[in-house]
């Protein structure tokens, strides 16, 4: 027993020590930078990912990177805010234009602006403009950013030859995207995959002509929960319930893995991201794949969302420098296109993106982007409980029976209720 | 004899501080804090006073994550003490092996919710869960996704928190009935009396006071659950296992409105402080025999 | 022909438990089974529940994983849990012997106040105490993880409980030697008491090394997390997806909760049950 204390009692005080001298024994600064996204695999994205961190220390061996990871885009947001608040916070910031009003818009961020333009290795008009603008306030930049993606339409050739279906083409509508997810669901295989993911289903909103909140951002009743959305909604609910041309939440789940991945659902939503998963699929290659444009309830002229990733500086970050030469290298052009390579985005830097636009998909991507508007989040603070609201809608329509109209009522209510107070 | 006595109050000291610092002061400041609306990392604080309550009371998805609480608690609370009592009248008859199922049994008790948890939504996966899979045996679809159906995902969370808080529930009435004096027994089954008679009538009653404090402190562990929530169903589907210890964590930690938040743990508390307060009162006679009241 | 009865009755009874056991037991033996099977795989069936060939290397994947640091949230658990450990069983101890076998103005109420206190703490002190660490700047640090909880009204009442119970005679003996209170109290009174206090040292270990929503709030950075905090970012990192290694990392963090189990079971009977009405 005696012997067990002492033990636990050598382990605490050595603890206790270390925490004293924390990065400090090595003499190196430790740069905190926040990071989504969770424990890696051995998948050449993570490799390549890895292989640019290690680099970085290498060319600056004064500084010793610490990722702080944070999986899950909701958890992301919140979990980063408190950190603020608990003063806490990573030195760089990766900002995610999904929640970026949050934080650039409270004034805990450092101006990029006069930095950028005092250093001579970074220019910010080599990026796309309304990609800087995400983070821009005035003459103020709080983010220089990595990249981005419109989210667009994968479709799987394959699937679509093998049914007959001829592929969708820029202009088409809501009926003949039902048409055809329709004609591509048979056996245990979907025409559609449908997540309750909002950032993705935001796109049915926009595109059947309404909105998520009033032109001000700052209210939901009266726009979320308008005759147009409630249709939307209610399309989307038969398109799985009444055609079963998208498998049932439960389905999904049940499907396990990804049923796109897999070849078992003929169309989906997402960004460039996904394109990471294609290239492992086992079901087909990326040549199969076809990038349109979104379809809209009348076959007017399509939007979409843009997500983007972007890196900050913390107000009171103690390694300003340091967290400045890494944004510095992660944006230049050399980094870009190891990163971009790996599938995960388009580059924010317009001579990366040139170069990389060879092939069909990146062509597609390409003439997609200028419909592509900002997302909620980089406008609205608080847009995480806008989303958080427009899911608990979408369950309830969706597995508890709510007409659209109920939950979008209710959604609205509630949505209303929080932005009042902030 | 009383020449080297020491002040008992010293003693005491480093508890009844860090008591003083970590529980007490802590309820007053959250009462203050209750009355105000305060954005955390701008720094204004507006005062309110008693506007959050005001909002509170009209805010229908609190007092729905209070109702989802109560089912919880008055669904796992009585089915959670008969499974126990049940495994403890198993384990005080003669059984080989009895200290291993004993052990078996409490194990859950000290795991780590979050580990429980992640074993948890694999088992109620659909298709490749373990209840899946066992439904499919039997020729039944094996395709229900019990944590994502507002009408399966609340009995979910009762039928897992069964199997966690088995243990030391059992192990309390264990207690219990090694307490029961054999002549009771001996002297009903004289009388004739069924098995089933000598439960109703000696057995139960006598187990009254192991009973109250099972309930009573269990009731209190199930209004405040929060770490199953976090990890499995993050308060869906449709609201369907929002519980109050969930919803102050997001209204706190993910909304941060900390005034409102303080304003709901408050509430909550003086739902807590009410059911304790009832339990005190039929626990009177044992706290005099402690030597407290 | 009792005995043919009571025969059957025993065979009932044994599988009646045996019932329950497996009931318990199953998703232990899930979770390792599935430990060890090939990351990133499709799900098993029932008759592939067995993994052909056993991954352990599973295991050194997950502690040595480059972007979290698992053997460091080890090592924070760790400290964080044994130095609570030792310090509720010296602040508790003494109180408790104060309650127990000393006099003093205002004993009852405070003892009641300590009654009160472990009814109620929970969700309404944690946005204060956060807010009162974050005043001091410990937010971020093992002070955090570690000062609120160096004392605990469960642990006050359950040593007091064991320490009543103990012959007053004993300490009258070593007061007629001269001895002051402390001295009863660390050579007298808490040696006989080692059963108690292996019992508070255990519930105290599981209670700290389980405890998911303080750290999740208090520390922020990733060298900070304990492994209870860590576990919950391997269920995110996968999304539902590698199942074997976030079954890899929930055995990490149970075992060393079972093997202080097992060696503390013992004491538990009488432990459980001084918490309670006798």
């Amino acid at each position: 027993m005696s012997r067990l204390t002492a033990w636990l009692l050598l382990l605490a005080v050595t603890g206790l020590v270390m925490s004293g001298c924390r990065g400090a024994g090595s003499g190196k600064t430790v740069l905190r930078v926040s990071s989504w996204g969770g424990a890696g695999d051995d998948s050449e994205f993570w490799r390549i990912t890895r292989e640019v961190y290690d680099e970085f220390e290498r060319q600056n061996p004064d500084i010793e990177l610490q990722l702080e990871m944070i999986p899950g885009s909701q958890e992301y947001a919140q979990k980063l805010l408190l950190s603020f608040v608990a003063r806490s916070e990573p030195d760089v910031i990766a900002l995610d234009a999904s929640s970026s009003a949050a934080f650039v818009n409270s004034g805990v961020l450092l101006d990029l602006a006069p930095l950028a333009s005092s250093d001579s290795e970074i220019d910010l008009v080599e990026f796309f403009p309304n990609v800087v603008d995400i983070a821009r306030r005035g003459d103020e930049v709080f983010a220089v950013p990595l990249d981005f993606t419109p989210v667009v339409m994968y479709c799987n050739m394959r699937l679509f030859d093998e049914a007959g279906v001829p592929y969708p083409e820029p202009g088409w509508t809501w009926d003949d995207f039902l048409d055809k997810a329709q004609k591509l669901t048979k056996g245990d295989q979907y025409g559609f995959k449908f997540t309750n993911w909002m950032p993705g289903w935001v796109l049915w909103i926009w595109n059947g002509g309404s909105e998520v909140l009033n032109a001000e951002g700052d209210k939901a009743s009266g726009t979320f929960n308008s005759s147009q959305n409630q249709e939307t909604i209610q399309f989307l609910a038969d398109l799985i319930e009444v055609h079963k041309a998208a498998p049932s939440l439960s389905q999904s789940a049940a499907l396990g893995v990804d049923p796109f991945v897999d070849g078992l659902a003929a169309m989906e939503i997402s960004g460039h991201w996904a394109m990471i998963g294609y290239s492992q699929s086992k079901a087909f290659t990326t040549d199969d794949i076809l990038v349109v444009p979104m379809p809209t309830r009348d076959g007017s002229e399509p939007t979409t969302v843009m997500y983007e990733k972007g890196l900050a500086i913390g107000k009171n970050s103690k390694h300003k420098d340091e967290a400045w030469r890494f944004i510095k290298y992660m944006s230049s052009a050399e980094v870009q296109r190891k990163i971009q390579s790996t599938g995960l985005a388009v580059s924010a830097r317009k001579d990366v993106t040139a170069e990389r636009s060879t092939n069909d998909i990146e062509r597609a991507f390409e003439s997609i982007i200028p419909s592509a508007r900002v997302p909620g989040g980089s406008i609205t603070e608080g847009y995480s409980v806008v989303e958080m609201e427009g899911e608990r809608a979408m369950d309830a329509v969706l597995k508890s029976g709510k007409t659209p109209k109920q939950a979008l009522d209710i959604a609205a209510e509630a949505i209303d209720r929080y932005l009042e107070d902030h | 004899m009383s020449i080297k006595r020491q002040n008992g109050l010293w003693f005491a000291a480093p508890a009844v501080l860090h008591m003083l610092v970590f529980a007490v002061i802590p309820i007053g400041y959250a009462l203050y804090l209750s009355f105000f609306k305060w954005r955390p990392l701008v720094g204004e604080m507006e005062f309110v006073g008693l506007g959050a309550y005001a909002k509170i009371l009209s805010d229908s998805s609190f007092w729905k994550s209070i109702w989802n609480s109560s089912v919880f608690t008055v669904a796992s609370v009585p089915l959670g003490a008969a499974a126990a009592l049940g495994a403890a009248l198993l384990l005080t008859q003669r059984l080989k092996a009895a200290g291993f199922f004993r052990t078996l049994f409490y194990l859950p008790a000290i795991c780590s919710q979050i580990a429980i948890s992640m074993m948890w939504i694999y088992i109620y996966l659909p298709k490749t869960g373990l209840i899946n899979m066992s439904l499919q045996m039997v020729g039944l679809s094996g395709e229900t996704d019990f944590l994502n159906e507002p009408k399966l995902a609340m009995a979910s969370l009762v039928f897992m928190s069964i199997w966690v808080g088995l243990g030391p529930k059992m192990i309390l009435y264990m207690a219990g009935l090694m307490n029961i004096p054999q002549e009771l027994n001996e002297a009903s089954e004289l009388d004739g009396a069924g098995p089933w008679y000598k439960f109703r009538k000696i057995t139960l009653p006598l187990l009254g006071p192991t009973t109250l404090f099972v309930i009573v402190t269990s009731s209190i562990a199930a209004m405040q659950i929060f770490a199953p929530i976090y990890m499995m169903t993050k308060g869906g589907p449709d609201q369907a296992t929002d519980m109050v210890g969930y919803h102050i964590y997001v209204e706190a930690w993910a909304k941060l409105n900390f005034g409102t938040a303080a304003a709901q743990s408050f509430i909550l508390f003086a739902v807590v402080l009410v059911l304790s307060l009832v339990q005190l009162r039929m626990m009177k006679s044992q706290l005099e025999g402690w030597g407290a009241a | 022909m009792p005995r043919k009865e009571s025969a059957t009755k025993s065979a009932a009874l044994h599988l009646t438990a045996l019932l329950i056991g497996l009931f318990v037991a199953a998703p232990f033996v899930l979770m390792v089974l599935i430990s060890l099977r090939e990351p990133s795989t499709s799900l098993p069936q029932f008759s592939e529940l067995i993994p052909e060939q056993a991954h352990w290397e599973n295991y050194s994947q997950v502690l040595f994983m480059p972007e979290i640091p698992v053997l460091r949230f080890l090592f924070n658990s760790l400290l964080v849990t044994s130095v609570i450990v030792i310090c509720q069983l010296f602040i508790c101890s003494l109180a408790a012997y104060a309650f127990a076998r000393m006099v003093f103005r205002g004993r009852n109420q405070l003892f009641l106040l300590v009654l009160m206190t472990m009814m109620f703490a929970g969700t309404v002190t944690q946005l204060p105490v956060f807010l009162m660490m974050r005043s001091v700047n410990w937010l971020d640090t093992y002070w955090a993880l570690i000062i609120p909880g160096i004392s605990s009204s469960f642990n006050i009442f359950l040593l007091r409980q064991f320490f009543l119970q103990i012959p007053k005679s004993m300490d009258e003996a070593a007061r007629l030697d001269g001895a002051s209170d402390w001295r009863i109290c660390w050579s007298v009174v808490v040696p006989t008491s080692k059963a108690a206090l292996a019992t508070a040292g255990a519930f105290t270990f599981f209670a700290v090394w389980t405890d998911f929503f303080w750290p999740l709030l208090a520390v922020s950075s990733i060298r900070m997390r304990t492994l209870e905090v860590g576990l919950s970012i391997f269920k995110n990192s996968y999304g539902g997806t590698n199942w074997p290694l976030q079954m890899t990392a929930a055995v990490i963090v149970l075992l060393p909760l079972v093997i202080v189990f097992l060696a503390a079971q013992k004491f538990f009977v009488r432990g459980v049950t001084m918490g309670s009405v006798k």
